[in-house]
């Protein structure tokens, strides 16, 4: 059982970075959206787009997947359960929200890239490129991120009627197997 | 026990619980959240609703709603005529009546 502290330990680190690495992520994701929307440089514009493609598959759905999964096991490995409190219920709808999100966008990131790639566009027409869709949802995105770092930082008070319930019964179970059990008959010489 | 929490509203690091969170409905930080929440939800759906879009993907940014419909979407093969609506698989420039055209970009100073 000496390894389990050690287990937790490192499935919160995964879960810290991840999530942290997320945040970073997006950030730079605005950043290159930005850089996209506004730059008047055509080679700029089409290598912020075909870049911001390779990097959702390779960082941010990686980094939203890793989240998902160690904040799911940390949360049911120790006692703040994953349903008891709402500060992990709201981290949780915020994760899960922003990873289907996060997929269901990579379509459209797909298509940017396709079309920033795309060698018969006219040079000097941007518009066809650009698109102010990337810094919507990463401006989104990374608000939705800060508030579950800040929750995580926090951990505002406030437990669900499931986790209210859970608490009672621990509370209450263990007089309830004190009542049940008989006394023993003390062994003589055993200090009261 | 005492709450050892520098924050009273917040959960001491250590995870201990006490039952001073112990109350029968939503803390008020919940209830704020949610109506923020609710209140982006509609707003988006809104945004959605007036923009013509179908949700996210490309469908919803060949439909002109994205750059407000100030441009025809592009056809490169000239084959299109039909809603004008180019597939991101054909967007590869196979040749089309158009023939040879310069990388984009091109030379920038």
């Amino acid at each position: 059982m000496a390894s389990r502290p050690r287990l937790r330990k490192f499935v919160l680190t995964v879960h810290v970075t991840s999530s942290v690495g997320w945040l970073g992520a997006v950030a730079v994701f605005l950043a290159l959206s930005v850089v996209g929307l506004t730059s008047r440089d055509a080679q700029v514009v089409r290598g912020v787009y075909l870049a911001m493609e390779s990097a959702g598959w390779v960082v941010l759905v990686p980094l939203s997947l890793a989240s998902l999964l160690t904040g799911l096991v940390q949360s049911l490995g120790t006692k703040w359960g994953l349903l008891r409190h709402y500060w992990v219920l709201v981290k949780l709808l915020i994760n899960v929200v922003a990873g289907i999100v996060l997929l269901m966008y990579m379509q459209t990131l797909g298509y940017l890239a396709d079309r920033a790639a795309d060698t018969t566009l006219p040079s000097g027409d941007l518009s066809a490129v650009r698109s102010p869709s990337p810094v919507l949802h990463a401006a989104v995105g990374m608000l939705l991120l800060l508030v579950a770092a800040t929750l995580s930082v926090y951990k505002p008070r406030g437990m669900t009627r499931y986790g209210q319930r859970k608490q009672h019964e621990q509370r209450t179970a263990p007089a309830a197997i004190d009542a049940a059990t008989p006394a023993r008959p003390r062994p003589s010489g055993t200090p009261s | 026990m005492p709450d050892l929490s520098p924050y009273p509203d917040s959960y001491p690091d250590a995870g201990a619980e006490s039952g001073a969170g112990s109350t029968t409905g939503p803390p008020r930080w919940v209830k704020v959240l949610g109506i923020i929440a609710l209140v982006l939800v509609l707003l988006v759906g809104a945004v959605m609703l007036a923009g013509g879009g179908g949700g996210h993907g490309p469908g919803r940014h060949t439909s002109g709603g994205d750059t407000g419909g100030q441009r025809p979407p592009f056809t490169a093969t000239g084959a299109g005529g039909l809603g004008g609506h180019k597939p991101p698989s054909t967007a590869t420039g196979s040749g089309g009546p158009g023939g040879h055209k310069p990388p984009a970009g091109g030379h920038t100073p």
